[in-house]
């Protein structure tokens, strides 16, 4: 069993959901009666295969989910994979997966640009990052689902404007519940991405303080960017209450939910191709017996 | 023949000799006792509904069922009209086509409704009936099993009744369902009183709406409507304020100016706290300045536009045509090869009993001629045996069933009737 977990790897996940994803789009092309199962089978097989490979490196890596910012990609799209499996069960006449999986497949491919050298750590630093890395993930996560929310609501709208009936496998929620997750991603976005920002300082605070790792400058890139990110969330979800009792509200949210998906994007890209010292190990030499990181390669 | 049918639908007969034709369930089943009578033997299924009436007959071997022309002399007598007059109009068919024929009228692709699911209720009705008075039997069990089993394969398979067709159901399915996503904290406000509001009010109720009012430039109009449909009535005085409150709008007012303008409408909307709100507006000529359905947070329809919606189902339902009669015609090929190889099951039993009793026949001298083998030993031969005759057996048996998919394999048949010396 071992020896087959040790084999599961990136591809055999990543293809699963590309099948799945193709199947999905095949509904807008043709009818079949076992598409549907097949499209749940290769989705599932692809969350058990995408588990077991987290549990994998969590187990014999010396690392555990977040600890990387490959590890944490693979997370992010671990979530948002098994979120599509579970509305696609719940919801078999809407095509979640077409918008779901594309963000599953470009996070994993985000992960593969991304370095699998956790970052160093040790017993202090070790829950402010979990605290850190977590609240990130909530927040690109409740991103991710707003901004699909957003777009399905402006694809109904825009079905419902034109006054045509649902497109044969094509079938939408309500706007009513769209806006509804639109509007709840939003602000969950926004304070999980304030609560990740706000244990990142603290998290450099006691990096600064015990020596750890190196403190990241005020005018880091990352910093740049998440603050960009967080004051982008928090402004979209201001917005978005203020629109909320205007007839014009709901679109308003869903314009905004997808520029929010864009800002997220623009960040991820800047932290996957720009220099920072973020999660790097200290330029000078730690006590002894207080870093616990691998050497290696230094991340990114 | 194995199989037949006499019958006639909308296409054929005309609507007042189709209600003369129609047979009340006690009709039916009096129908059923004098086939029994009549065609002692053979089995019989009546299938009456609206729209059409068919008598399906089968009958084995010696019991042949009656032929078309028989069947519609029968359901002439049965209902007193002259046969004369039924000929022109109703149709008949044998084996394979009424096979296919009862396959597609199961699957609603005879119906005036293309794919309407009723009619799958009525077939396992009729059948009920006929299992009730005695008239059913093992051949049109078959029959109709695999014809309801058609119809489930029909409807999951392709796409030919899942579109709505008429207006109250589309405007609330497609229209209503697409803004809301539930209806039982919602207020609902019934404009008028014309019928397609009432139909449309049946659907929003059966999707959960409680919260109904109805407002009418008569009063009394209105009271002795909310009465009838179990809502409350209104003022039309305050329909501005109920447009404030409302969170959709089903409007068949007979007036022939719009009920609602848009600077009416605007006061309106100002004060609902940009709620969206869904208008049906099935009046001819409209209620609702169309300018209406230009602001935001309004999903405005028109009874034009619920009708377009309507057509381009329907087209959507012919386009699924050719694959529903796909699996007809498959059904049909797969439900008459099965027939055909019953036919051939006496024989094969003779051929069977033959062979395993010339093999007993072989064992009882062996096991006289070698009395040291013990009872495994025995056991084991005997398995050999039957293993071999199985597996001589195997390739006649494949190709009578193969051939069966193409008519009654009576060629090979005979061969095997003369090969192995076999009796009828």
């Amino acid at each position: 069993m071992a020896e087959f977990v040790s084999r599961i790897s990136v591809v055999c996940f990543a293809a699963s959901y590309l099948v799945a994803l193709a199947c999905e789009a095949s509904r807008l092309l043709f009818r079949s009666g076992i598409r549907g199962a097949v499209m749940v089978g290769f989705a599932a097989a692809g969350v058990v295969a995408h588990t077991l490979f987290i549990v994998w490196r969590a187990a014999n890596e010396q690392s555990v989910p977040l600890s990387s910012a490959y590890d944490w990609y693979l997370l992010a799209a671990w979530v948002l994979a098994c979120g599509s499996l579970w509305l696609t069960i719940a919801n078999p006449r809407t095509p979640i997966g077409l918008f779901m999986l594309p963000l599953v497949l470009g996070l994993i491919g985000a992960a593969q640009l991304s370095s699998p050298v956790p970052f160093p750590q040790s017993p202090a630093t070790q829950v402010w990052g979990a605290i850190h890395g977590s609240f990130n993930l909530a927040a690109s996560v409740a991103v991710a689902f707003g901004a699909i929310a957003g777009m399905m609501w402006l694809i109904q709208a825009g079905r419902l404007a034109r006054k045509q009936a649902p497109a044969q496998g094509f079938r939408m929620p309500s706007l009513e519940k769209l806006a509804r997750f639109t509007g709840r991603s939003a602000s969950t976005a926004a304070w999980t991405a304030a609560a990740g920002f706000a244990s990142g300082l603290v998290l450099n605070a006691v990096n600064r303080q015990q020596g750890l790792l190196e403190t990241v400058p005020w005018n880091d890139p990352v910093i740049l960017r998440m603050g960009a990110l967080v004051a982008w969330l928090v402004i979209a979800a201001l917005l978005e209450r203020a629109a909320a009792h205007r007839a014009d509200g709901p679109r308003t949210a869903a314009i905004l939910s997808l520029i929010s998906l864009g800002v997220l994007t623009g960040s991820i890209l800047w932290g996957l191709f720009g220099a920072s010292r973020h999660g790097a190990p200290p330029r000078l030499a730690a006590p002894a017996g207080r870093i616990d990181f691998v050497e290696g390669e230094e991340p990114r | 023949m194995t199989l037949a049918f006499a019958g006639g639908s909308h296409r054929t007969v005309p609507m007042d000799l189709r209600e003369r034709l129609a047979f009340s369930a006690e009709q039916a089943a009096e129908a059923l006792r004098r086939f029994r009578e009549r065609f002692p033997g053979r089995e019989g299924v009546l299938l009456s509904t609206c729209n059409r009436v068919e008598f399906y007959a089968a009958g084995e071997n010696d019991a042949v069922p009656p032929a078309p022309g028989q069947l519609v002399d029968f359901l002439a007598e049965c209902r007193g009209i002259d046969a004369a007059i039924l000929k022109p109009v109703l149709a008949g068919e044998h084996d394979d086509a009424a096979v296919h024929h009862l396959f597609a009228v199961a699957s609603g692709l005879d119906s005036m409704v293309l794919g309407e699911p009723q009619i799958v209720a009525q077939v396992k009705q009729a059948w009920a009936l006929a299992q009730e008075h005695h008239t059913a039997g093992p051949l049109t069990g078959e029959m109709f099993q695999a014809a309801l089993r058609t119809a489930k394969r029909v409807a999951t398979e392709t796409a030919i009744g899942r579109e709505r067709l008429s207006i109250p159901s589309v405007a609330v399915a497609d229209f209503a369902r697409g803004v809301f996503e539930r209806f039982d904290d919602k207020r609902v406000l019934l404009v008028g009183a014309g019928k397609m509001a009432h139909e449309t009010l049946r659907y929003l109720r059966e999707a959960g709406a409680r919260d109904v009012i109805v407002v009418n430039r008569s009063a009394a109009r209105a009271e002795d409507l909310a009465g009838r449909l179990g809502v409350r009535a209104g003022r039309f005085a305050d329909l501005t304020e109920e447009l404030v409150k409302a969170d959709l709008v089903v409007s068949t007012t007979g007036a022939t100016e719009p009920v609602v303008t848009l600077e009416m409408f605007a006061t309106a909307q100002q004060r609902r706290g940009g709620r969206p709100l869904l208008i049906l507006d099935l009046a001819v000529p409209r209620d609702f300045d169309p300018r209406i359905g230009a602001r935001s947070g309004v999903w405005l329809y028109s009874i034009d536009d619920l009708g377009a919606a309507c057509e381009a189902n329907r087209k959507s339902r012919q386009r699924e045509m050719p694959g529903a009669l796909a699996i007809v015609d498959e059904e049909t090929k797969r439900f008459m090869g099965d027939l055909h190889h019953r036919s051939s099951a006496p024989l094969i039993e003779q051929l069977r009993a033959g062979w395993t009793e010339t093999g007993e026949g072989e064992l009882d001298r062996l096991f006289r001629r070698l009395p040291g083998l013990d009872d495994a030993a025995r056991a084991e031969i005997r398995q050999s045996f039957q293993r071999y005759a199985a597996k001589l057996l195997h390739s006649p048996l494949t190709s009578l069933r193969n051939e069966s998919h193409s008519g009654p394999p009576h060629g090979l048949l005979d061969a095997l009737r003369r090969l192995f010396d076999l009796k009828d």
